[in-house]
């Protein structure tokens, strides 16, 4: 691994460190908000488990992501992924809704710009068409799974303390699942950028299994994101916090809703099934993680009627609707003016 | 030799069976407080008053035991830590009602009123009542543990109970007031009417503190 590689690769990591750092809360806020898991349990769980769903099923997304333009070199890989970090950092200092997976989305837009690319108009309305889906879905998942959680409670009973080490083992096994998903399906916005472009190869690891080049990648940027989550200490507990309103087992729900949803966008298993029943296809693509859970609360909301309808705060979804449309905009015309100084001023090829 | 911890849930089980025996020990409390003031009011302080008396001062020394140790284990293991405050809440409440009973029976001890026979009847009626509210509040409290929607169904019989018992208690002290007795045998009954219906006033506040708590629980 040379070491232009590990420079121009760095901008991917520090876009999964800061990842790490405010993703981890979705998996993991409600149980270490609530006090039912301490962070280090929470923190190395989502590590172990955010590294293997990158390594094992990373590639489902990060081929969707590459549908909508194939960053050829990286330079141009480096810029992308600069952008969307520089979009991420300014738009959270504005305290405006932002996601790693849209800003990274409005930088490819502003490479196949800048290098005359055509669009893949197809490939980017699938795209708008799930960022639309994550948060529906999150509440719809989010609905069906309180229905179901509050009928078993209802035939069970079980005493308070025992639901309380059960939704414990619920919690630790939701986030686990969560780790797993998301790093399944957002490590396409960490490293998805630099594989078209990637040097690396495939390296066999103790004759046991080997590693592919992509998979390789995968495997820095979950890296990146697990050092990320043991920094995300103080966003877990106001996140927590937040969602904590909900109670353990709402959160509960809410982060298997989430988990689910991110887990229907990176299958590649169960977007064979799909296919193979006759259904629509699946776009593999990456999803505002953030998003997920937002839907997932709104979900929540709804399941229990109109008290519940009220709760819900009608401008935070606004804002949501508001970042589809000026993110990508926004990444978009920072890549494009990013890669020119790039191409011009520091003279890297940005594009084959 | 150590213990070998090897179940996550084994502290839960052994908390589960304290918080059980805890309950257990108020309803017998009340039990014993009903048979041993009905025999106080008929035969006196006697040996059987003496030995009711010493069962409901074990039954605090064991209630207060059981909740230092629940709450120690509650903090100490990190349980329930959206709904410790509520539970410490309700033990606390139910660890009064045991004091309550205890002190009733230490006055009553110390004093050994003489009520005269024409009040008899209403006096059981009245400790009967307040026994009956704090059997309530031990219902709804093991549905709060287990099924807080159900919690509601003995929540408004320990108000009910409560209203009876203040009810009875002001009946019997009208009568007492109306009476011939001196004036300071009248101020001593009142002084004894007043503590069952403290009881079951300290219960009614236990009823109101677990109709919040089940609503918490069921949010």
């Amino acid at each position: 691994m040379d070491l232009a590689f590990i420079v121009f690769l760095s901008s991917g990591l520090f876009l999964g460190w800061s990842l790490g750092a405010n993703d981890a809360a979705n998996v993991f806020g409600t149980a270490v908000g609530s006090r039912m898991l301490r962070f280090s349990t929470a923190a190395i769980v989502f590590a172990i488990f955010v590294i293997l769903g990158a390594v094992v099923s990373g590639s489902g997304a990060s081929h969707g992501l590459g549908e909508l333009g194939s960053v050829n070199a990286l330079g141009g890989s480096f810029t992308v992924a600069l952008s969307a970090a520089i979009t991420v950092y300014g738009m959270t200092k504005l305290t405006l809704p932002v996601s790693t997976t849209q800003a990274i989305v409005g930088g490819i837009l502003g490479w196949n710009l800048f290098s005359a690319t055509a669009i893949n108009w197809s490939t980017l309305t699938k795209i708008l068409g799930t960022w639309v889906a994550c948060p529906i879905l999150g509440a719809i998942f989010a609905l069906t799974l309180y229905r179901m959680t509050a009928l078993a409670l209802r035939i069970t009973k079980p005493h308070l303390l025992s639901l309380d080490q059960w939704t414990r083992v619920g919690l630790l096994i939701a986030g686990a699942l969560g780790a797993y998903s998301l790093g399944a399906n957002n490590i396409a916005n960490v490293v998805g950028v630099f594989v078209p472009a990637s040097p690396l190869t495939d390296i066999r690891v103790g004759g046991l299994f080997t590693l592919t080049g992509p998979q390789h990648l995968f495997l820095l940027g979950g890296l990146a994101i697990a050092v990320g989550a043991f920094f995300s200490r103080r966003v877990m507990m106001t996140v927590g916090k937040d969602i904590v309103a909900v109670g353990p087992v709402g959160g509960w729900v809410v982060v298997m809703a989430h988990a689910l949803v991110l887990f229907v966008f990176s299958s590649q298993s169960l977007q064979s099934i799909v296919v193979d029943a006759g259904l629509p296809r699946i776009p593999l693509v990456p999803v505002s993680s953030s998003q997920a859970v937002v839907g997932a609360v709104c979900g929540l909301a709804l399941a229990r009627g109109f008290c519940g309808l009220r709760q819900i705060r009608w401008t935070v979804l606004r804002n949501i609707a508001v970042g589809w449309v000026a993110t990508p905009v926004v990444a978009a015309v920072i890549s494009y003016v990013a890669l020119f100084f790039v191409q011009n001023v520091f003279e890297q090829v940005v594009y084959l | 030799m150590a213990e070998l911890k090897i179940s996550p849930f084994r502290t839960t089980k052994v908390l589960r069976t304290q918080i059980d025996e805890l309950l257990d020990v108020v309803s017998k409390a009340a039990l014993a407080y009903k048979q041993g003031m009905s025999r106080t009011v008929r035969a006196g302080w006697d040996d059987d008053a003496e030995e009711r008396f010493e069962q409901i001062s074990a039954f605090e020394t064991r209630g207060d035991r059981l909740r230092d140790e629940i709450g120690q284990s509650l903090y100490a293991e990190m349980l329930l830590p959206d709904r410790s405050g509520d539970v410490l809440g309700l033990l606390g409440s139910l660890d009064r009602l045991l004091d309550d009973m205890e002190h009733s029976f230490v006055v009553m001890r110390i004093e050994r009123p003489e009520i005269p026979a024409e009040f008899h009847d209403k006096w059981l009626e009245c400790v009967a009542l307040a026994a009956d509210t704090v059997e309530q509040v031990v219902l709804a409290a093991r549905s709060y543990f287990r099924d807080p929607q159900t919690a509601r169904d003995h929540i408004h019989k320990i108000h009910f109970f409560e209203k009876e018992t203040q009810l009875t208690a002001l009946q019997i002290m009208e009568h007492v007031f109306r009476s011939d007795l001196a004036l300071d045998r009248k101020m001593q009954i009142r002084g004894h009417v007043w503590l069952i219906h403290r009881l079951a006033d300290l219960a009614d506040d236990a009823g109101d503190a677990l109709a919040i708590y089940a609503v918490k629980r069921s949010v």
